[in-house]
């Protein structure tokens, strides 16, 4: 493990000149921003200007010609900004994964398959709007583990009954599990019980999507996650007591309602989160170590679940 | 007179509902029962195995090796009472841990691959007897939880279900392993 202090050397040796670098360009990038943006809105003003004066149509063709020059300003911007974000994850983000174990190979634009994540079973939605970024693949002691940002969404209806709901956002976390085991044990926040109490656990058992409801011995777990499984000794055998502490202890260094599924012999850990990870700052300096360090501690929460949930412990049949 | 006869289907259906319940919980505690017994026949496979592998190197161990053969032949004998059988299975677990521990003593076995793996599937096997205790316990406390709650203890009194037994860790188990006492000074 790295401590803070290296992180800082590191940071003031191998990222400091790059840094620097990226910096010049999100300059230029905010000036070309600037500039991108003064062209509209010299057509916008003059076309105010125009159509108020001479022609009195207000409302409807000031609609008709701000509009499209906001948005092609906008979309334009999106265009320039993606090269800068490109290089700033190869340059920065690469040199932070691999500083935190030289066995992880960071992919900018790869993400985990959508089958993959459907094959998790912890979302019963199939997402018809799928994407993501910043895949990290590799091993860490005798795990082999991968991640990445997953953005799932599912939408349905058209025109005006559209919605969009979102089925996950935030950190998807894959790796091998240190036991084998046949069929599937899903773990979810639980609502229910927090708010029912007992018959919330009522509630619970008689869901018709999930397999069969499993309760365990440990109220603290009981109280924060519901489990459903496949086989009751088998999930059992997989969230051992001690199993069960860690993964309380991991709630509570996350904070988040995370959910996690054991299926074919591998742990699924899914994290959400409302913001996007490992992004680079546009509109503020991006020199500073505080980025930096919220980067690392991002994927050092990743990286640690192997250790968290302690899954280099290989006692049982399964190497 | 409709609203009557609604009200005696519904009753009816109630109660039918109510009496698959506890048949379901009932049953759940004899299948996880099955369970355990399955992987206790799994370990019980294991020990000749082990014996095997063990026997060169631990020259010093004879006794605990004759024990556990000892142990081991009275429980697939299939001539024992439950009660006795529990009681074998705590005896047979000691004597197994003691091994387990005395092993520490020969490096050599240690480094043995086949021994690395007859540990690796023993350890499982033993996760998986606690992991089917778990589930038992739970089956028997949902099995009683209706016995003893309204509205099923009506009809757990009239099918004349009793209350279950969970499986309890005798105090000797609890205590950690001394080892010493274990080899007989």
């Amino acid at each position: 493990m790295k401590t803070l202090e290296e992180l800082e050397n590191f940071y003031k040796t191998n990222l400091l000149p790059e840094l620097l670098e990226l910096e010049e360009r999100r300059k230029k990038l905010l000036k070309k921003y600037f500039v991108i943006a003064l062209g509209p809105i010299c057509i916008v003003a003059v076309g105010i200007f125009i159509l108020t004066k001479y022609l009195n149509l207000i409302s409807e063709i000031i609609f008709f010609v701000l509009a499209p020059c906001v948005i092609a300003t906008v979309v334009i911007c999106i265009f320039i900004t993606r090269g800068y974000v490109r290089d700033f994850k190869i340059l920065v983000i690469d040199q932070i994964v691999r500083f935190i174990d030289e066995n992880l190979t960071y992919y900018q634009s790869r993400f985990i398959p959508r089958s993959v994540f459907v094959a998790s079973q912890i979302f019963k939605t199939k997402p018809n709007r799928y994407k993501g970024d910043d895949y990290v693949n590799g091993k860490i002691g005798d795990t082999q583990i991968q991640f990445s940002e997953i953005d799932a969404k599912y939408e349905s209806g058209s025109g005006k009954n559209r919605s969009v709901k979102t089925v996950f956002k935030g950190l998807f976390f894959i790796a091998d599990f240190n036991k084998n085991f046949k069929g599937q044990t899903i773990v979810l926040p639980d609502a229910a019980e927090k708010l029912f109490g007992h018959f919330g656990k009522l509630l619970q058992s008689w869901n018709l999507v999930r397999d069969q409801l499993i309760s365990l011995e440990d109220p603290e777990f009981e109280k924060l996650f519901v489990v459903y499984g496949s086989d009751q000794v088998e999930a059992r055998y997989i969230l051992s007591t001690s199993l069960m502490k860690r993964i309380i202890d991991f709630r509570e260094k996350t904070n988040r309602n995370m959910y996690l599924s054991f299926v074919g012999s591998k742990v699924f850990v899914a994290v959400p989160y409302t913001r996007n990870l490992f992004e680079p700052r546009i509109f503020k300096t991006v020199v500073d170590f505080e980025p930096i360090k919220e980067y690392y501690e991002d994927l050092l929460l990743a990286v640690g679940i192997v250790d968290d949930l302690n899954l280099n412990t290989r006692i049982w049949s399964k190497n | 007179m409709w609203f009557a006869i609604i009200i005696a289907v519904l009753v009816i259906l109630f109660v039918i509902f109510l009496y698959n319940a506890l048949i379901a919980k009932k049953n759940q505690v004899i299948n996880v029962f099955g369970s355990i017994d399955a992987l206790l026949k799994k370990r019980y496979d294991l020990i000749p195995k082990l014996i095997t592998t063990v026997k060169q190197y631990m020259k010093h161990e004879r006794e605990l090796l004759e024990k556990i053969t000892e142990l081991r032949a009275k429980a697939v004998s299939g001539q024992i009472s439950d009660d006795q059988k529990v009681d074998l299975e705590n005896k047979i677990a000691k004597v197994l841990g003691g091994i387990m521990v005395a092993v520490e003593n020969y490096p050599d076995l240690k480094a043995n691959q086949n021994f690395l793996q007859l540990q690796g599937s023993m350890n499982e096997v033993e996760e998986q007897i606690s992991a089917a205790r778990r589930a038992y316990n739970a089956a028997v406390t949902d099995y009683n939880n209706a016995v003893e709650m309204f509205p099923t203890n009506i009809l757990a009194s009239m099918m004349q279900y009793k209350l279950k037994k969970v499986f309890e860790i005798p105090d000797e188990q609890r205590r950690d392993i001394d080892a010493e006492k274990l080899f007989g000074t």
